[in-house]
């Protein structure tokens, strides 16, 4: 038991009671056995608001052993305002040594982005999901999703994204690109740049994305095969850095941030801090890099 | 010479549920044969049961008793009367033409189009070839040119029985039905339409024929079946 | 020269029938023609259909008039898998040679014959399409539920038969809620064709058109049943729609059959009270 310094209350191991991290931790199988499939779980109560990582919390609090080594990002950061909270509370629970280097950590927990660097079979990481359900956007009933799902009904899915090719020149610019999983499933993997969606396929480490405020919780496991959605072609590409450089480490070919200095100059920075940290000292992890198609 | 269609014992009445069950009696016991390549015409006063007959052969009437023999191009037999729609409509489709005293086409099409569209589906060809062909024929059946792409729903009766004929003519079927062909036409128009059905019984068709016009009966018909109240009188070579 | 061991219809239907409620052993019994009504005199059950049987051939086109409560729109609904059969068989020759009753078939197979072999054209243009998407993202939902992955090839067939339907291709990307009524069906018509089905249903197509509208729309699917071949099902309580495009016609009352025909004999020669009343009533 962790004696806790406020109210002089006790805290079970990791804040959720041994009966629920039981229940998601069969869930958690659940979503292993079925690659891309949301499972309905309980998402009890948390001392934080919905929409703030309870999804993630709850992953990660079932998970966690006292041997673990836990690190936790907010968009690459390890010292953004959220992560650090969300750290300490985490320490506070569980009293698990915390780190900010990717090699060294058991469980990542990661909000819209997955690191640069290579993560291992020794390795687990969750992401933070807003909205696990990708055809959310096309059909606004649970019931007919539900039904989608199951019949493996995706038209509605492809017409958007031809309708978005067609509006806008590519099938989705933005986060969250949807993918398929195991050749089954379509799945959200969560908002996370298109940079980082091919790191998702036959990957050594289990991937865990839980939604607390939907209630969901789905998985990658490793060697698993996704594969963004593609027509024959309009095919899925990743950002272009054409000619940048991290203006901090002098680096290349990692996800970058567009920084405006000014009006009209800006910077680009590597957006993983610690594998900028790591590239500053002249050292260059195992990643994984995706080419473009030709255009 | 073998006959092409065999009618035996054709009875049709007609019951009218909505007029109080008014039963009226319209053919009774009609039976003939009609030879290939001959031309039967019919003869009777109105009412005598001449269109009737017609269409039960057709099919338009259900007869309600007898049976009515087409002898098909590939030998096999088909009992009209008594036959499943679907084969009924491909013995339409494929032998048995009816060119109707009303001009039963589909509207808003023109009547070089009309004409077109029968060589299309007798023959094959592409548009221009068939329009110009159906053209030729317009004009020699003495259709104004002006009205060959106007619609035949705005035509007086003579201008639409032209295109009547016309596309009878180059349907160019085993087995025709002929209603009045000649009623609303001049002279010279008459002998030109005769003349083009009896080019046809040249090269095997056999016709059924309604006419009250003596003189196309005379040029036409190879025997008469005289039907009164709707029953056969007699039949006589021409 | 026919395959002998395939039959000669295309669709086969026997005992089709659809009962909303709770029916019993004698809900068909007392409703019907004979009737005059569609409701079980026992437990308020609606039988919307009953004991339809029927064949259609290839390339033949068959007419289904009736008036309101005839069941002629649930019985094509029935045949598009939109509503659950109650009972009853339906024989598809593109599937398995006509052996299989369709109503025995998963979802994930009916889905795919409506996809690939069947087309529905709708009253409202809402339930045919998708509003929320543009009329070549209409077409192309119809393309890619039948496995097509290429945009250009998308795109091209969309532009090919929006121009065959007579809408204007440049408004493609734009979404059917800014056409008219009748270009709204003739891009309801697009759908339909898209993948070049044997077999398409027409429910009530131009009712509620303007009359010019109308006759444009029923003038296209003429012209592109001759060009096409495909075998149609045209519901329509007008009997001149009936007329103008119909070889055979099914006469229905109180959701039973009560006369079959060739189309010219039902309008010139109805046997049964209802049609010759029907047909009386032409305006």
């Amino acid at each position: 038991m962790i004696t806790a310094t406020k109210f002089a209350r006790t805290y079970n191991f990791g804040f959720i009671d041994e009966t629920t991290k039981k229940e998601i931790r069969r869930k958690l199988l659940k979503a292993v056995a079925i690659p891309g499939y949301q499972v309905p779980y309980s998402s009890p109560e948390m001392p934080i608001a919905r929409g703030w990582g309870t999804g993630g919390l709850h992953a990660s609090l079932s998970l966690i052993g006292p041997d673990d080594v836990f690190k936790i990002i907010d968009q690459g950061s390890d010292a953004s305002v959220n992560a650090c909270n969300l750290r300490d509370f985490v320490k506070r629970m569980t009293g698990v040594r915390t780190t900010y280097d990717t090699a060294e950590a058991t469980l990542i927990q990661t909000r819209h982005r997955l690191p640069e660097e290579i993560l291992t079979e020794k390795q687990i990481i969750v992401f933070q999901v807003p909205q696990p359900e990708p055809l959310r956007r096309v059909e606004r009933y649970e019931a007919r999703t539900r039904q989608m799902h199951a019949e493996a009904d995706y038209a509605k899915m492809w017409v958007s994204l031809y309708e978005s090719y067609v509006k806008f020149g590519a099938i989705m610019n933005g986060a969250g690109y949807p993918v398929r999983v195991n050749g089954r499933y379509i799945m959200t993997p969560s908002p996370i740049p298109r940079w980082d969606v091919p790191n998702l396929s036959m990957g050594r480490c289990l991937h865990v994305f839980s939604a607390g405020r939907e209630k969901r919780i789905h998985c990658v496991p490793p060697w698993t095969k996704v594969e963004p959605l593609e027509f024959e072609d309009v095919k899925f590409r990743v950002e272009e850095f054409r000619d940048v450089v991290c203006s901090a480490s002098g680096g290349d070919r990692a996800f970058m941030d567009e920084i405006y200095e000014s009006e009209t100059s800006r910077k680009w920075v590597i957006n993983d801090s610690n594998f900028l940290d790591k590239v500053r000292t002249g050292a260059r992890p195992a990643q994984r890099l995706f080419a473009n198609p030709p255009a | 010479m073998s006959s092409i269609l065999e009618v035996r014992h054709v009875s049709k009445h007609f019951q009218l549920h909505v007029q109080n069950n008014k039963h009226i009696a319209a053919l009774h016991d009609v039976s003939f044969d009609l030879a290939a390549g001959e031309i039967i015409g019919l003869t009777g006063k109105s009412g005598s049961g001449k269109s009737t007959l017609m269409k039960c052969i057709y099919r338009t009437y259900l007869a309600n008793a007898g049976q009515i023999v087409l002898h098909r191009a590939d030998r096999s037999s088909i009992d009209l009367v008594s036959a499943n729609e679907h084969e009924v409509l491909e013995v339409r489709r494929t032998e048995m033409f009816y060119c109707s005293q009303f001009l039963s086409v589909i509207p808003r099409v023109p009547a070089v189009d009309v004409v077109a569209e029968s060589i299309r589906r007798r023959s094959g060809g592409d548009d221009a070839t068939t329009r110009e062909a159906a053209r030729s024929l317009l004009d020699q059946l003495g259709l104004p040119r002006e009205l060959w792409d106007a619609y035949p729903a705005t035509f007086s009766g003579g201008e639409q029985q032209r295109v009547n004929v016309a596309r009878a003519i180059v349907a160019r079927p085993r087995f025709l039905l002929v209603d009045e062909p000649t009623a609303s036409l001049d002279q010279r128009t008459k002998d030109v339409v005769i003349d083009l059905f009896l080019e046809l019984k040249a090269a095997g068709t056999s016709i059924v024929l309604i006419t009250h016009d003596q003189h196309t009966l005379d040029r036409m018909s190879d025997r008469r079946l005289h039907l009164a109240h709707g029953r056969v009188q007699e039949m006589v070579a021409a | 020269m026919r395959d002998e061991t395939q039959p000669g219809w295309l669709l086969k239907v026997r005992g089709l029938t659809k009962i909303y409620g709770d029916p019993v052993s004698t809900s068909v019994q007392y409703t019907g023609p004979k009737f005059s009504t569609n409701i079980c005199p026992e437990t308020d059950a609606i039988v919307a259909c009953a004991e339809i049987d029927f064949e259609l051939w290839p390339g033949e086109v068959l007419g289904v008039v009736g008036e309101s409560g005839s069941g002629k729109s649930t019985l094509v609904q029935l045949l598009y898998f939109d509503h659950p059969a109650t009972s009853g068989e339906v024989y598809f020759r593109p599937v398995d040679g006509g052996r299989t009753n369709l109503l025995t078939l998963s979802n994930a197979r009916k889905r795919q014959l409506r996809n690939t072999a069947l087309g529905m054209v709708y009253q409202n243009p809402r339930d045919g399409l998708n509003f929320s998407f543009s009329a070549g993202g209409n077409i192309a939902e119809k393309l890619i539920m039948a496995g097509e992955m290429n945009v250009g090839r998308m795109r091209q067939r969309g532009s090919y038969l929006l121009d065959r339907t007579e809408v204007p291709v440049a408004r493609m990307d734009q979404s059917p809620q800014s056409f008219s009524g009748g270009m709204q069906q003739r891009v309801q018509i697009s759908k339909a064709i898209a993948n070049n089905p044997p077999l398409l249903f027409l429910d009530e197509v131009t009712s509620g058109l303007d009359v010019s509208v109308q006759a444009r729309v029923l003038d296209l699917i003429r012209q592109l049943q001759r060009e096409l071949g495909v075998a149609m099902i045209v519901v329509s309580h007008d009997l001149a729609v009936i007329r103008m495009l119909t070889d055979r016609t099914l006469v229905m009352k109180n959701g039973r059959i009560v006369e079959a025909g060739l189309t010219d004999q039902i309008l010139q020669d109805p046997q049964h009270a209802y049609t010759q009343l029907l047909v009386s009533s032409l305006l």
